[in-house]
């Protein structure tokens, strides 16, 4: 069985070196020879991605100790043809701009790439994710009392400030009190001025008249 | 600052011409008073506070005989401020004078306040028993006067005091009294499970399992929050852990609640003196076996 899969794995290897070969010379062209060439490699990695997929089926018929590594070099070659694949379409792609554009995305895919193949590094990975969202949660909890401590002592503070105006309002209360009483003593006070002045008056004038009389009748006489 | 300094001196020397001869129509004493006022004031600006200090006490002497006890009395509690920031025994005198007077007045309220600031100048020199005592005298003249809030403050600073000076019963009396109180009101009862946890520490620190676990079912009756929060899992685990007498249980428990909210001086004194207690016990045990 793994014979045929070999054969295969040859065929995949000598396209794909091919295929690269003409990446490379497809660069230097321009023009009408580049479309040509871009549409021949574009041929050829159909081929390679039939290839692959046959390769697929063949590995997955046999023992499974035998299945893993075929499965790892399978997915080896994927990822090769991927990158053929994303160089025709840099290649095939006029717009400088668009040419550096892909260049910098292809750039980070190859990093994920390289990474998640490895499954150990996966299972790492998200266990340190869940480390990290427990220690938020028990920060965040944190956080959470002591805003409650802040809010408690808060409130005391309110409690206080609320007795004080209530207080500060009855002793107004009572201030309001005393003044209209001293009002209503300041107008007694005046009234009773004010009836002095007026009876000291008539005296004086009373006394006065009198004492003209008194001389008027003493001169008339 | 020289300039201020000079012109203090000038008042205080007229003011005290003034005092010395003789004023038209006895109105001395009040021009005087008012010359040591501006005295005062420049000796302030000048920053030589005891020299303001001994000003602010002629000028209360002024005012006494001038028969004005209140204003006697705040030139009492003015002086009193400026010794504050230097000679912290003269400061007390003063106001211990200040407080006397407003007694006699009849302002219960302005008392209450300098008591409790006479206390906190105690506190500040560590001397924990007099700072009780005025805390004391400043508790019963704010109940006196329905000031609850300030009243509770200065009982929680006397339970704070007893505690740490090992009066514990009387502690645990105060901090259940507070908390008791705190339910009624809707702005403190978030407060509650604070007192509660104070009086529960001081009941950990006498050390008598079954009053212990009578005053957590006491307190679960009092609030029924409290048997939910963290604060009451830890009282409960300390208790189980005296009296199973296991040290590192203690320590967890109390590792476990610290890891949340820090433990601040108070409980942190207090809890060491149960866990030397339990050592204590523990290597007692093991002498006995």
């Amino acid at each position: 069985m793994s014979a045929v899969f070999e054969g295969y794995e040859k065929q995949y290897c000598e396209l794909s070196a091919n295929l690269s070969k003409k990446c490379a010379s497809a660069n230097h062209l321009d023009g009408e020879h580049k479309k040509q060439k871009i549409s021949e490699i574009k041929a050829g990695l159909d081929e390679a991605e039939a290839l692959i997929r046959k390769m697929d089926l063949e590995a997955r018929a046999l023992l499974p100790n035998i299945k893993a590594v075929l499965l790892a070099k399978l997915r080896e070659y994927k990822s090769d043809l991927n990158n053929l694949k994303s160089e025709v379409k840099r290649i095939a792609s006029t717009n400088l701009n668009q040419a550096a554009r892909d260049e910098l995305l292809e750039a980070g895919l190859a990093d994920t790439r390289a990474v998640s193949a490895n499954q150990r590094d996966r299972l790492l990975m998200s266990t340190e994710r869940l480390d990290n969202s427990s220690n938020r949660i028990k920060d965040s909890r944190k956080v959470m009392l002591d805003t409650e401590v802040l809010g408690v002592s808060l409130l005391q503070d309110l409690h206080q400030q609320r007795q004080s105006l209530l207080h500060a309002d009855n002793t107004l209360s009572g201030v309001d009190n005393n003044l209209g009483r001293s009002k209503k003593i300041l107008t007694n006070m005046t009234r009773r001025m004010n009836r002095n002045k007026w009876m000291i008056g008539g005296l004086i004038t009373v006394l006065v008249i009198a004492i003209a009389l008194i001389l008027y009748f003493k001169l008339a006489k | 600052m020289g300039d201020h300094l000079a012109r203090a001196e000038d008042f205080e020397s007229r003011a005290e011409k003034k005092l010395g001869g003789w004023g038209l129509f006895g109105s001395k004493f009040e021009d005087a008073a008012d010359l040591f006022d501006k005295a005062a004031n420049a000796f302030k600006l000048s920053k030589s506070w005891d020299r303001a200090g001994a000003v602010y006490v002629k000028l209360a002497n002024c005012h006494l005989k001038l028969d004005s006890k209140h204003e006697a009395a705040n030139a009492y509690a003015d002086a009193a401020h400026c010794y504050k920031k230097c000679n912290t025994q003269e400061s007390i005198s003063c106001l211990e004078e200040s407080v006397n007077m407003f007694l006699d007045i009849g302002r219960f309220n302005m008392s209450a306040r300098y008591y409790k600031e006479i206390a906190e100048l105690y506190e500040q020199d560590q001397n924990l028993e007099q700072a009780i005592v005025y805390f004391e005298k400043a508790v019963d003249l704010f109940q006196s006067e329905e000031v609850s809030t300030s009243a509770n403050q200065c009982k929680q600073k006397v339970a704070q005091y007893a505690a740490q000076l090992e009066q514990y019963q009387k502690a645990i009396e105060i901090y259940e009294e507070i908390a008791q109180q705190s339910l009624n009101n809707n702005l403190l009862k978030y407060g509650v499970k604070g007192h509660l946890l104070n009086a529960g520490i001081c009941q950990l620190c006498k050390a008598d399992f079954v009053a212990i676990n009578k005053a957590l079912e006491r307190y679960e009756d009092l609030d029924p929050t409290f048997s939910g929060t963290r604060e009451y899992k830890l009282l409960a685990d300390l208790a189980a852990a005296l009296d199973e007498e296991d040290l590192t249980k203690f320590t967890d428990a109390v590792k476990e609640y610290d890891s949340m909210t820090p433990l601040d001086g108070w409980k942190t004194t207090l809890l060491l003196r149960v866990k030397e207690a339990l050592k204590a016990k523990e290597l007692e045990e093991d002498d006995l076996t």
